[in-house]
């Protein structure tokens, strides 16, 4: 297959690897697993996840489809309501939008309208995170899925957590919408800040617990995907300046653990949230609105957010640069909280 | 005498058909049913044409004009109309509503919004040709849900892997207000399937005869492999689009005239009898369909309304496994 072989060659797995793995391994498990989106099948995703599945289990199970978004995702309703376990890929986060009704208003909405009486085993996989690609192949959006009830919505940053939540997601009874990254997916697992794969076989993660991805003192950050590993990079440059950060990475917004992120602030009562979704309206308000519920505003000495600023993501690299909440960004911000700016 | 003709026992069903919906007006004055509602009044003839062709494996996904389709797979009468009239005792808990009935034990569904019908359909399609079954799937839409980009999305894919869809056409000539002709392209719907190389049919939705006949050979068509069907149905729909819909924009004389030429139920009652059944036969299957729903009507308003407690309950099926 077309996947990284100079990767490959040095041994540690890329992380589409991984999820091409953990696929195939549910599909060995669960013959109701099947695989559709395009270019899923004979080229194996254009990210290279669902690479040698079709090889496995035949095109039935692992379908190219037209470019038919619409179409396809309500084919995966249908197929999760005959009692199949779906696993569609939208290959850029931003085509979410070409077909958010079959998410939004059928995946979503079918357990509750009917009562509970019809589970909706579908997940959606989707890649989102800048990479270059400008306003229409950027985007994260996963605060935009989180608004909507019905849906999980659930975001790895580190191998170990693709394999285990991608796993969790296939086995859940409830639709959810799962974000990778994509300047994660081609990456070595060894080149990540936590570079663990996991243990050997069946590998779940609980949907719904956030992970403390570094443990500090000083100031809480609160984050998701790959914006987990720049926050992570920016605590260790800072850290040498005597700033200890706790990095906490949410994993998922539906469910949003925010015991975790509770706990952490009642010991630092600095919030620092960074979201490479959009600023307005999304996770980093949500995040911050209750914090502020949970503790009252007496136990919060700081508040920021740290996230894409309201603007169509530029193509030209010093623009694009401009508004990613970066680690440089990020330790900046740390900065200023450290110094109550 | 009425097992054995498959015409007596559509006319019987049609009564039924007309019955429930007669008996879901009687909700929207009350408030019972305190949204919009969208009766097929008018429309029996089609939905009546299907049922002898469906089995329990088919898979129906149907539209906001859902009832009468429900009724046609089999869907319990009195569940359905406990859901339309917001009880706990209802087909979905009272969470549904009338525009989103789901019976997973008849494979029957329906969405509000329009145009979404389709894809869904799809899904079941795929997964009987995936199995091998000669099972089927209808995805249902009106002239209007036609016009929308999922038709041709899934016109493409049923083709494209030669699975056992029957898209079915209602076409009562109107999106709400708008004239069906006025933002068509001139060419009837069952003619787009030339364009994908699939088989299509017209019929006149208004016949009971001439459905049951589309059906029979629109099912046999898929249910033996050679790929899906448009079927295109024309009719009136005698009431406006929702209830409290003044109409304005039909002729009043167009609507008296497709009452009292184009009813389904008195064209094919008038057939049945010059066939040779007697008018009593037919007045007292009319008249059972009335009581049997007047009688449902009066069961499900004795119970009970959800709990406001409930209202939480089913946004997930699973507790966080956290």
């Amino acid at each position: 297959m077309s996947a990284a072989p100079q990767n490959a060659a040095k041994g540690a797995p890329t992380v589409s690897l991984l999820i091409a793995e953990t696929i195939g391994r549910e599909m060995e498990r669960d013959d109701r697993v099947l695989v559709m989106g395009e270019d899923v099948g004979g080229m194996g995703g254009v990210f290279h996840c669902t690479r040698g599945l079709q090889d496995r289990f035949g095109e039935w199970r692992v379908r190219d489809t037209p470019i038919a978004e619409m179409g396809f995702v309500g084919m995966g309703v249908g197929l999760a309501m005959r009692g199949y376990r779906p696993v569609v890929e939208i290959m850029f986060a931003d085509f979410l939008a070409v077909c958010l009704n079959q998410i939004v208003n059928e995946a979503a909405k079918i357990p509750y309208m009917s009562g509970g009486r019809i589970p909706m085993p579908l997940v959606i996989r989707t890649a989102g995170g800048s990479i270059g690609s400008a306003a229409q192949h950027s985007q994260c959006l996963w605060g935009m899925m989180a608004h909507w009830p019905g849906l999980r919505v659930v975001a790895p940053s580190c191998p170990a957590d693709y394999r285990g939540l991608m796993a969790a997601a296939i086995r859940s009874d409830d639709p959810v919408i799962l974000f990778e990254h994509k300047s994660q997916l081609n990456r070595r697992s060894d080149l990540f800040q936590r570079s663990d794969v996991g243990p050997e076989g069946d590998y779940l993660v609980p949907i719904g617990k956030a992970s403390v991805a570094r443990k500090g003192s000083d100031i809480t950050v609160v984050s998701i995907s790959a914006a987990v590993e720049w926050a992570l990079e920016a605590a260790t440059e800072v850290a040498k300046e005597g700033i200890s950060t706790e990095v906490i990475d949410l994993r998922s917004l539906v469910p949003l653990d925010m015991e975790t992120v509770l706990i952490s602030l009642r010991k630092t009562a600095r919030l620092l949230v960074i979201d490479e979704d959009f600023l307005s309206f999304g996770m980093s308000g949500e995040v911050v609105a209750r914090a502020v519920e949970g503790i009252g505003t007496s136990g919060l000495r700081a508040v920021r957010r740290l996230a894409m600023p309201d603007v169509p993501l530029p193509a030209a690299k010093t623009l694009e640069d401009a508004l990613i909440p970066s680690s440089n960004a990020i330790a900046t911000a740390l900065r200023d909280i450290a110094k109550g700016a | 005498m009425i097992a054995n003709d498959p015409l007596l026992q559509g006319y019987a069903l049609m009564c039924r058909m007309r019955a429930f919906e007669e008996a879901c007006l009687k909700g929207v004055p009350t408030r019972e049913i305190h949204g919009e509602l969208h009766t097929g009044i008018g429309q029996e003839a089609i939905a009546a044409g299907m049922a002898r062709h469906l089995r329990q494996n088919d898979a129906v996904v149907s539209t906001h004009r859902n009832h009468l389709h429900a009724l046609a797979k089999g869907v319990d009468p009195r569940a359905l109309l406990a859901e339309i009239f917001e009880r706990e005792t209802g087909l979905c808990r009272g969470r549904g509503g009338h525009m989103h009935p789901f019976d997973p034990c008849t494979n029957f569904s329906a969405t509000g919004i329009v145009g979404a019908s389709l894809p869904i359909a799809l899904g079941y399609a795929y997964a009987a040709a995936m199995e091998g079954t000669d099972d089927l799937a209808i995805g249902v839409t009106g002239d209007g849900g036609a016009n929308h980009g999922t038709f041709h999305e899934v016109m493409n894919m049923a083709c494209a892997w030669s699975l056992p869809l029957i898209l079915l056409v209602e076409n009562n000539g109107y999106g709400i207000s708008v004239r069906s002709d006025a933002v068509t392209a001139p060419v009837p719907h069952w003619r787009r399937a030339a364009a994908y190389g699939a088989y299509g049919i017209a019929a006149d939705g208004t016949d009971l005869a001439a459905m049951d006949a589309a059906f029979a050979d629109a099912a046999d068509h898929v249910r033996s492999g050679k790929g899906p069907v448009i079927l295109e149905a024309t009719c009136h729909r005698f009431r406006g689009h929702y209830e409290g819909d003044a109409d304005t924009y039909r002729p009043r004389a167009d609507r008296k005239r497709m009452r009292d030429e184009g009813d389904p139920i008195a064209l094919i009652g008038a057939s049945l009898e010059q066939g040779g059944t007697r008018r009593d036969v037919l007045d007292a299957l009319r008249s059972d369909a009335d009581a049997e729903m007047a009688a449902l009507l009066e069961q499900i308003r004795l119970d009970a309304q959800p709990e406001s407690s409930g209202a939480h309950d089913y946004v997930f099926l699973e507790r966080t496994n956290a």
